[in-house]
């Protein structure tokens, strides 16, 4: 199976290659999006801006749209999530859309949220092959999708539920780090990997 | 159901040793990065901290080589600082496999630094490291190792790092670092009650009852730990368990 980090030139991509890298997979990290989508797993990573990234993304958004929505699998990690939306509020810039709604900052006293956050698992199987009680968190900002259908795991800083994970299909957005959450967040990974190869 | 506290276990790295000082001066040879971080994610570390001392005193780089080999071993997030004075330095330390960034020296040289690196990588990722020292009338903030007074306000420079774009802000008490006498707590408290993003309090850490009070008594997000646990009279998870014990809320050892 052959896995792509698409990179959009912002951060640390070693714990999420190193995450991926498993037995039957062949991965590789591409920077022009329209070559990432040449591949069985699409992994959008999760440090950086989301108006650079949107930027990076322009060109070859439509086809990254239409490649994640005829089934595509694609895994999105905080920053790489919220590109699943329409729009955010921390730049300009648009997203892919995959999943209807946008991006806005978190309600709370302390921002950004960096820590351990429980997850709470609404019932999907994902979750119930690879339990992940507590992930890493580093973000300012949440996406906030028009129908909480597509949310399959929930966390709350202060006061502010906000969806952990969403799921469209064989598509996941994660907002919290699985390549950072020690021995459980790369199990998670690599269930995700073993559900695409489904 | 919350954000917890955090414990970070720093490795201050000189060359591609581990090594610790009082009051950063007095080196002493600690072990190897890479075995120690993977030690410390396994005692249920929530972060590494891994800071060039060298860097600011000796002017050296990074090393990002060291850096690389201490992420290759970690998933759980690392903060490199020491020596990072541009964007482009970030970028490199990133690529190296950090997370985050610390920047120390040459954001109190050039404050627009924060902002820039917040701009390209986002403020989850720009560390502001204070090193603060008790004066008569509150604290001022050290550059360079500790060594080089700057007449700046730790608290009026931690609310402009914030503002410029820091997303998490590091302060150290020069005071009580490698002391092991406790955490500055009014110094500690002051700061984090002053600024919306996280604070991690640091320096002076004796025992698990010492960081148990850092986050008890004051408001910061997290507390860093060194000496105590690179020399074994503690471990990560017997603090945390200090920690659960007062009812604070933390990540349970994996």
């Amino acid at each position: 199976m052959r896995a792509t980090i698409f990179d959009y030139g912002a951060g640390n991509l070693h714990s999420l290659a190193k995450a991926l890298a498993t037995d039957g997979v062949a991965l590789r990290t591409e920077t022009d999006p329209l070559g990432a989508l040449d591949t069985d797993v699409l992994v959008l990573p999760g440090v950086g801006n989301f108006a650079v990234a949107a930027e990076r993304l322009a060109g070859a958004r439509d086809a990254m749209r239409d490649a994640i929505l005829s089934g595509l699998p694609t895994l999105g990690v905080c920053l790489g999530m919220q590109l699943l939306f329409d729009e955010s509020d921390e730049g300009p810039g648009r997203g892919l859309g995959v999943i209807p709604g946008r991006v806005t900052a978190l309600d709370a006293a302390r921002a950004p949220q960096i820590g351990w956050n429980s997850i709470e698992a609404m019932g999907d199987p994902l979750f119930e092959t690879a339990p992940l009680t507590m992930a890493y968190y580093a973000n300012g900002f949440a996406c906030r999708p028009d129908d909480d259908d597509f949310v399959i795991a929930w966390s709350t800083h202060e006061t502010d539920r906000f969806p952990a994970a969403v799921r469209c299909g064989q598509t996941l957005g994660v907002q919290f780090h699985p390549e950072k959450s020690s021995a459980a967040g790369v199990r998670f990974v690599r269930a995700f990997l073993q559900e695409a190869t489904r | 159901m919350t954000l917890t506290r955090r414990v970070i276990v720093c490795l201050d790295v000189t060359g591609d040793r581990v090594v610790k000082g009082v009051r950063f001066a007095n080196l002493e040879d600690v072990g190897d990065p890479v075995v120690l971080a993977a030690r410390y994610e396994a005692e249920g570390a929530d972060e590494i901290v891994f800071l060039d001392v060298s860097a600011s005193i000796e002017r050296r780089n990074t090393l990002l080589d060291c850096v690389r080999r201490t992420a290759e071993a970690l998933f759980i997030p690392l903060t490199v600082g020491g020596g990072v004075r541009s964007v482009g330095d970030a970028a490199a330390a990133l690529r190296a496999g950090a997370d985050k960034i610390g920047v120390n020296s040459a954001a109190v040289a050039r404050p627009a630094l924060l902002t820039e690196m917040s701009r390209q990588f986002g403020a989850q990722c720009v560390v502001a490291s204070i090193d603060a020292k008790r004066r008569a009338s509150g604290w001022e903030v050290y550059v360079r190792g500790g060594s080089t007074p700057t007449g700046l306000d730790a608290l009026a420079w931690a609310r402009e790092c914030s503002e410029r774009g820091a997303g998490e802000i590091l302060l150290t008490s020069i005071d009580r670092d490698g002391t092991r006498s406790g955490y500055d707590l009014e110094l500690t408290d002051t700061i984090a009650r002053a600024v919306s993003v996280p604070v991690i309090a640091s320096g002076g850490a004796g025992s698990g009852a010492d960081v148990r009070d850092a986050l008890l008594r004051t408001a910061a997000d997290a507390a860093l730990v060194a000496g105590i646990v690179h020399d074994g009279s503690v471990t990560v998870n017997m603090i945390k368990m200090e920690l659960q014990n007062a009812n604070i809320a933390t990540r349970a050892a994996a």
